[in-house]
């Protein structure tokens, strides 16, 4: 009884998982070894044929090879940036909490309303960007709809967007470092610089190993609604990534075959990282 | 005494089972404003029809709208009436879960479809039937800010006809202003090269535009192709034209109503906002057909828009509530009104005679040149425009090559190949299954 009780308890979360993550897995999966008919009143097994045709499409390659860029871009200047500004932030500056609630407003607004907003401003006629930028440098950028600039938009939002998020995480465990480990190091000279990257980076790397993970997850999955409103995936396919190429296909062009397949590339690759990194993280990351 | 109250109780029950209301629902991708009309236009409706209640909800876009629909009728849950885009006609078709309307007007004596505009049944007829009930019919005109053209030095009332006046007007008002207001402002959208096919009687797709059978292949790189790719890609190497992203209405439209675009293409649909944005602003704007280009043979303009589908898997008496709704949604009443409040054309004949007996188009002309152009059209196939169950993705195909002509990638004619060739696959992957 002792031992079955632990399970019963557990049943209702599982009822749930199973419902809507494990069950919806498993169609997926079955489906993209299908080709449908967008009511799904006509379909034919396919096998593997759904991913050799990805693999052999230039334009999900493209959008795979863009992902990667786009992540590891993102998430860097994010981590960066936002180590950077927590650091700066817990230095007791007059009026900290200020700058705080400031630089946490972005991560309250919803992806969609964020990429509206950045399409507001960096309207290539109308938007505020390219009126200072005419005023002040005599250029107008089209700032959505030409190369490369495209991409540096969504990086700008992107990390807009999720800057704020890990700069909270930061001030939390940099607050927490001991301060007779700082005062030590600057008794036996070490300069802001060596402080910083030496010893307070490497005391908060489980927080930067946790935000890393986070982050690309965020950037893999979510950067839907950005795309979508911001560029709509070009120009001429230019940023469209592995999200958004699915979103086509699935709900524009109605192939639900080669989307789930899709869905399942990008289900294989979040688990390589996962492991590959949990692995790594467990020998390498410093826990205090 | 007891036995008396069952037989009371069962009274009851038959006289509310039978006195219970039909109740249908109605799913449409008329965003904004419109969503109030409609509400409204459907308690018109259940005042008139007591026995009948019409739910009605805002489905979000033309896509996601139909995306509900493919959910709804696999999870056994589906609408009775739904508004389906132009483009989703064929999907439709082969899914095969409409009761097409045209099997419903046999059996209702009442019903005279010949008060319909012809041009606007055949687009909507697919292998000699009609599917769904037109509603709410547009196609593509030109706008121009008739204020910039006379202050530039153009005639306000000649608006350009060719692809080459176009172009010089373009270039004389971007000239003018140096480069603060440009000549135009296109809309990225595949649909406007569809209507330009069209207008010059040029095909998408084989199989007479998907009319005389499925197309197997897309066949738009041709020379009235490249006519319209070129005449793009000149204008946006001049610096005459601005681009939108992909389908971004709004933002097309902005550019012409903050002035910074002097001419745009759009949808009739938006003349009875330009009108009041006109006003708001400050300018006067004037619609003129599509321009062609001069040698180019005549064509006509193609029907976009939405119309209403009555989907099956209901109940007979469901079925025949739906009907009487859509009916209801395509009388002249509510296609004057409908006309009125947004551009979009009337789809009837006697309401077309009403609006022009009551003088509403000589105070109104604008509202009257999508349907001028839609009746002086040529009744071809390629004039009637394509049918294509992959006609999503071709529209993709089509603008991302634009977008690579337009960053300098590709020439008009490598960008058109390569459009044609996505589509052609788009086309042959949707075959597989049919």
């Amino acid at each position: 009884m002792r031992k079955l009780y632990p399970y019963l308890l557990l049943i209702p979360t599982f009822v749930i998982i199973i419902m809507f993550i494990y069950y919806p897995a498993g169609s997926a999966l079955k489906l993209s070894l299908y080709k449908t008919s967008p009511f799904g009143n006509r379909t034919i097994y396919v096998g593997l044929r759904n991913f050799r045709q990805l693999f052999e499409d230039p334009e999900y390659l493209y959008a795979v090879r863009f992902t990667l860029i786009y992540v590891s871009v993102s998430v860097a200047i994010t981590i960066f940036m936002s180590f950077i500004i927590a650091y700066m932030l817990t230095r007791g500056v007059p009026g900290t909490r200020i700058y705080r609630t400031f630089l946490f407003a972005p991560y309250a607004v919803s992806p969609a309303i964020a990429g509206t907003l950045w399409t507001f401003l960096l309207n290539p006629v109308v938007g505020h960007v390219n009126y200072f930028f005419a005023k002040l440098f005599g250029i107008q950028v089209a700032w959505l709809t030409s190369k490369p600039y495209a991409f540096y938009a969504l990086i700008f939002a992107t990390v807009w967007k999720m800057l704020p998020f890990d700069m909270i995480f930061y001030i939390a465990s940099i607050q927490d470092v001991s301060l007779d480990i700082i005062e030590a190091s600057t008794l036996d000279g070490a300069n802001t610089m060596t402080r910083v990257w030496r010893i307070i980076f490497p005391l908060v790397s489980p927080i930067t190993f946790y935000l890393v993970i986070m982050n690309i997850v965020t950037t893999m999955f979510s950067s839907f609604a950005i795309v979508d409103v911001m560029t709509s995936g070009g120009p001429g396919g230019y940023t469209t990534n592995m999200i958004y190429k699915l979103y086509l296909d699935a709900f524009t062009f109605q192939k639900r075959g080669p989307a789930a397949a899709e869905s399942m590339i990008m289900f294989a690759i979040m688990l390589v990282v996962t492991i590959i990194y949990f692995s790594f993280a467990e020998r390498k990351v410093h826990y205090q | 005494m007891k036995k008396l109250f069952v037989v009371f109780l069962l009274l009851a029950l038959v006289a509310t089972l039978s006195l219970a209301k039909v109740k249908i629902q109605f799913w449409h991708a008329m965003g904004g404003w419109r969503i109030d009309f409609l509400a409204q236009q459907a308690e018109k409706f259940n005042a008139t029809h007591p026995d009948i209640e019409v739910q009605v909800q805002y489905t979000g876009s033309y896509r996601d709208t139909l995306n509900k629909l493919i959910v709804s009728v696999q999870a056994g849950a589906a609408p009775h009436v739904v508004q389906v885009f132009d483009v989703g006609t064929q999907i439709m078709v082969d899914g095969g879960i409409a009761v097409p309307v045209g099997d419903l007007m046999a059996n209702d004596p009442t019903f005279d479809l010949g008060k319909f505009l012809p041009q606007v049944l055949s687009y909507y007829r697919v292998n000699g039937k009609l599917y769904s009930m037109p509603f709410n019919s547009s196609n593509a005109i030109l706008y121009y800010n008739k204020t910039i053209f006379k202050e530039a030095g153009l005639d306000p009332d000649k608006p350009p006809r060719t692809f080459e006046e176009f172009k010089e007007a373009a270039r004389t008002i971007t000239k003018y202003y140096q480069g603060n207001v440009v000549g135009f402002g296109f809309n990225l959208h595949s649909w406007f090269f569809e209507q330009l096919m069209a207008a010059q009687s040029a095909p998408m797709c084989d199989n007479n535009n998907g009319r005389t059978g499925r197309p197997t292949k897309a066949v738009f790189n041709n020379e009235a192709g490249l006519k319209i790719f070129e005449w793009l890609n000149d204008m946006k190497k001049e610096g005459t034209m601005i681009e939108t992203k992909v389908e971004d209405w709004t933002g097309a439209r902005n550019l012409f109503i903050s002035q910074k675009a002097a001419m745009l293409l759009s949808s009739t649909s938006d003349v009875a906002l330009m009108m009041n944005a006109s006003k708001e602003n400050g300018f006067e704007f004037g619609t003129a057909f599509l321009p062609t280009p001069a040698d180019a043979p005549a064509g006509g303009a193609v029907i976009g828009g939405g119309s209403l589908w009555i989907i099956g898997g209901h109940p007979d008496k469901e079925i025949q509530a739906a009907w009487e709704f859509v009916k209801f949604m395509a009388d002249t009443e509510q296609q004057i009104e409908w006309h009125k409040a947004t551009g979009y054309f009337p789809v009837r004949k006697d309401a077309v005679e009403q609006l022009l007996f009551s003088g509403y188009y000589a105070q109104y002309p604008d509202h009257l040149t999508a349907l001028m152009q839609l009746m002086l059209s040529e009744q071809n196939y390629n004039a009637r425009g394509a049918i294509i169950g992959a006609y999503p993705e071709i529209r993709t195909a089509v603008e991302q090559n634009l977008e690579k002509m337009f960053g300098g990638e590709l020439t008009p004619a490598e960008a058109l190949k390569r459009a044609e060739e996505a589509a052609t696959r788009a086309i042959k992957e949707y075959n597989e299954v049919y």
